[in-house]
């Protein structure tokens, strides 16, 4: 047990093996293994528009093989004065290690609360993002399992999205995925939303080929191209899928909008 | 006087206790705290240890927290400051994590830092180091030394040797006392004083277009597109490096930004105005 | 515990009334020579000099650690160290730094004239801390071919002039065979009088035979 000589909640609820101790093992060798974290699957994708910002998840819960839940939220309205959240103006998505994204997205969602409380207004997105990155860098040595993606409308009112790195890097973007379909969704993101590798036809050969001008998409045009991102998720990736989630955030408040996907 | 020395003329091995007080969390505390240096610690034998089975991707491809890699960044100084350029990527494992990430951090309106090695932990740092400096001005009525303010991040990642930190960085920034002063520092503790340093897994290839023409003497803008250019070699040849070059010139009278541009566009108008890259062919019709 | 020798290069020289200390300039980290002109010594005091190579970090760390404390001394008590006590003041910080969590992975030559007798002292350490008094002595891989040369050409009474000359013979060995460059030497003599700077050519290119 000196192994545990650190742990303050030795006492208390304590931590899982992935594998139970060997018994009948010659004296004082008994192999252990910290193994605190599993991989829940799913996948999120905020994009920030010229007025609002819309962050998306699915609702899919897997370990391993197994499918655990087909409606599990990983995103959130945070920064609101009352657990149902009415009043919030931030979103936080978190996906990675479930247990993890929630206990991150309950500690982000305390300090805008504190906040408040201290400033009587509520915290901006700049320094919520700021203080999140070092709520991440504070478990350097034992990190959140969790890849966060904070969205809310910036001061001068444009949507505005921060992507994280399980440890607190961080970096505002005009579009970013998440999780484990990342790979699939992030490179459509930057043809459609940022139109890289987009040219102008017949404006040249080979690398004389002018690019096409990037403008702000509308509210509608993110909604249906979130939806495309996740059924074009779902049709290649096992741990995609049953339900899609998605929070618009504009001046007015946040919407929920659950929209069906596949659920094979 | 001895009070104090006594605190501080203790060897670094004996300051064991620094991460022993793990506290229930305090979340009067939260909303104040900035940058600190309290950090949870996995209640295990080893910290450092099984923090490298669970992040590190070279020693363990199948470990489940993949944290940003990979980089070139460059700094020299010269007659007219110091000149300081990155490349833009962010690699986990294959995976481009992104194409657009600022690995030149401002510290303050007079340095700049560098970052190469794990992002969280330079940002994190250079952030820390940011306020430390500001300290130091608020205490002494003067702007803090190039040396002093690298010494003290030095320092502080000597302490956390072993842990697991990964950063190879540059503090870059021109004084009255000092001139143009330029300082490495990486996260086993070195910290070097030099004119010229390349970082990052495209280093090599920075290096070798910097150091051939490389002179104290460059008039600025020379030394803006030898900078530019060596990071250009740098992505093309290093497929951890690439995405946009970020480019910054340190005065006395603080740094001033030069642009964060397509690397891909720099490539094509080098290759067919001055005929380098000759390895590649512009016209795609042409035999192999 | 064993590490493999390392390419920095270490030397120590005494003669009659001085002790040549030489260190290599290169700052290597990987296949990267990040600087040319690094100077691996610090002075103690007025008559004591020591360098140092070994674990990145560590070096500067250790050596400025005990180099505050030989200037803290002279300070408090308005009096120098000899080189043994320092010598044998750093033998025991390296040796409490062995037996804790994180030892300090250094190696060093501690020379210096003796301000009451005014004879000549070098100190071989290394990381395990151990100590030896000698006569010459160097670190790292240039141990396996300047020893010899030393055993051979070296003798007590030598002057300054001479001690250079020995340095050269053991330097010019190591360009010969060592498979990298160090990027020349930093030299400093220590004498009765101080601890003073050789103009040293680094220049000098040695055809292998």
């Amino acid at each position: 047990m000196s192994m545990f000589s650190q742990n303050p909640l030795m006492n208390g609820p304590n931590y899982s093996f992935s594998e139970t101790p060997r018994v009948g093992a010659p004296e004082g060798a008994r192999e252990h293994r910290f193994d605190p974290y599993t991989d829940n699957g799913g996948s999120t994708l905020a994009i920030a528009g010229a007025d609002f910002t819309i962050m998306a998840g699915d609702t899919r819960l897997t370990s391993g093989y197994s499918i655990n839940s087909r409606f599990h939220r990983k995103v959130f309205k945070i920064g609101g004065t009352t657990t149902d959240q009415h009043d919030a103006h931030l979103v936080l998505s978190v996906v990675g290690f479930a247990a993890d994204g929630e206990a991150l997205m309950e500690r982000v969602d305390a300090m805008c609360k504190m906040y408040r409380y201290r400033h009587g207004r509520p915290i901006s997105v700049k320094a919520c993002a700021q203080r999140l990155s070092t709520i991440l860098y504070n478990k350097r040595f034992f990190p959140y399992y969790a890849y966060a993606i904070l969205g809310g409308l910036d001061e001068e009112g444009k949507g505005a999205v921060y992507s994280y790195d399980p440890v607190g890097s961080y970096e505002r973007e005009q579009c970013r995925a998440g999780g484990a379909a990342a790979s699939l969704i992030m490179p459509f993101l930057d043809n459609q939303v940022n139109f890289k590798n987009q040219f102008i036809p017949g404006s040249g050969e080979g690398h004389a080929l002018q690019e096409r001008e990037r403008r702000p998409l509308t509210r509608q045009e993110v909604e249906v191209l979130v939806k495309d991102a996740f059924d074009g998720a779902v049709e290649r990736h096992i741990e995609v899928g049953d339900g899609l989630q998605m929070m618009v955030i504009t001046n007015k408040g946040i919407e929920e909008i659950i929209l069906p996907l596949k659920r094979d | 006087m001895d009070t104090l020395v006594a605190r501080y003329s203790r060897p670094a091995y004996q300051q064991e206790n620094q991460f022993d007080d793990i506290e229930e969390y305090d979340y009067a505390a939260d909303s104040v705290s900035g940058p600190s240096l309290k950090f949870a610690m996995p209640p295990v034998a080893h910290p450092s240890s099984w923090l490298r089975a669970a992040t590190d991707d070279r020693s363990n491809p199948h470990c489940p927290i993949k944290i940003a890699h990979g980089t070139t960044t460059l700094a020299f100084r010269f007659q007219g400051g110091i000149i300081v350029a990155t490349d833009s990527r962010a690699t986990a494992g294959n995976w481009i994590a992104s194409q657009t990430v600022k690995k030149v951090i401002e510290i303050n309106s007079d340095l700049l830092g560098t970052m190469a090695g794990g992002a969280a932990d330079c940002q994190y740092w250079l952030a820390w180091l940011g306020m430390q400096c500001r300290l130091h001005e608020l205490r002494h009525k003067r702007r803090i030394s190039v040396a002093a303010a690298s010494k003290i991040l030095a320092n502080l990642v000597y302490q956390y040797k072993g842990m697991g930190l990964s950063m190879g960085t540059m503090c870059a920034g021109v004084t009255k006392e000092e001139g143009p002063a330029l300082y490495y520092i990486d996260s086993d503790g070195t910290r070097l004083a030099g004119n010229l340093f390349c970082v990052g897994s495209g280093q090599t290839f920075a290096y070798g277009v910097l150091d051939a023409e490389y002179r104290y003497d460059l008039t600025v803008e020379e030394a803006l597109e030898l900078g530019s250019r060596s990071i250009l070699a740098a992505t093309h040849r290093d497929a951890y490096s690439g995405g946009f070059i970020n480019l910054y010139h340190v005065k006395e009278s603080g740094w001033e930004k030069h642009g964060f541009t397509d690397t891909n566009p720099v490539f094509w108008k080098t290759k067919l105005e001055k005929a380098e890259f000759s390895n590649v062919t512009s016209d795609f019709s042409e035999e192999v | 515990m064993y590490d493999a020798p390392t390419m920095e290069v270490l030397l120590g020289i005494t003669g009659k009334d001085f002790t040549l200390i030489a260190a290599s300039k290169a700052a290597m980290r990987g296949a990267t020579v990040l600087k040319a002109s690094d100077d691996k010594t610090r002075a103690l005091n007025k008559h004591t000099l020591m360098a140092f190579s070994g674990e990145a970090g560590d070096t500067v760390q250790f050596a400025e650690y005990i180099q505050a404390n030989a200037q803290l001394y002279s300070m408090r008590n308005e009096a120098d160290l000899s080189p043994s006590a320092l010598a044998n003041f750093v033998r025991g910080e390296l040796a409490s730094s062995l037996r804790s969590r994180k030892p300090y992975h250094v190696n060093l030559l501690l020379g210096g004239v003796d301000p009451i007798t005014h004879k000549s002292r070098l100190y071989w350490l290394d990381y395990l801390a151990a100590l030896a008094p000698v006569p010459y002595a160097a670190h790292g891989y240039a141990q396996y071919y300047c020893l010899s040369i030393l055993d051979k050409h070296h003798h007590p009474d030598i002057s300054l002039g001479q001690g250079i000359k020995l340095l050269n013979l053991c330097t010019d060995e190591l360009k010969r065979r060592l498979p990298i460059d160090f990027k020349g030497m930093v030299v400093k003599a220590v004498t009765k009088d101080g601890i003073i700077d050789i103009e040293f050519d680094d220049d000098k290119v040695v055809h292998a035979a």
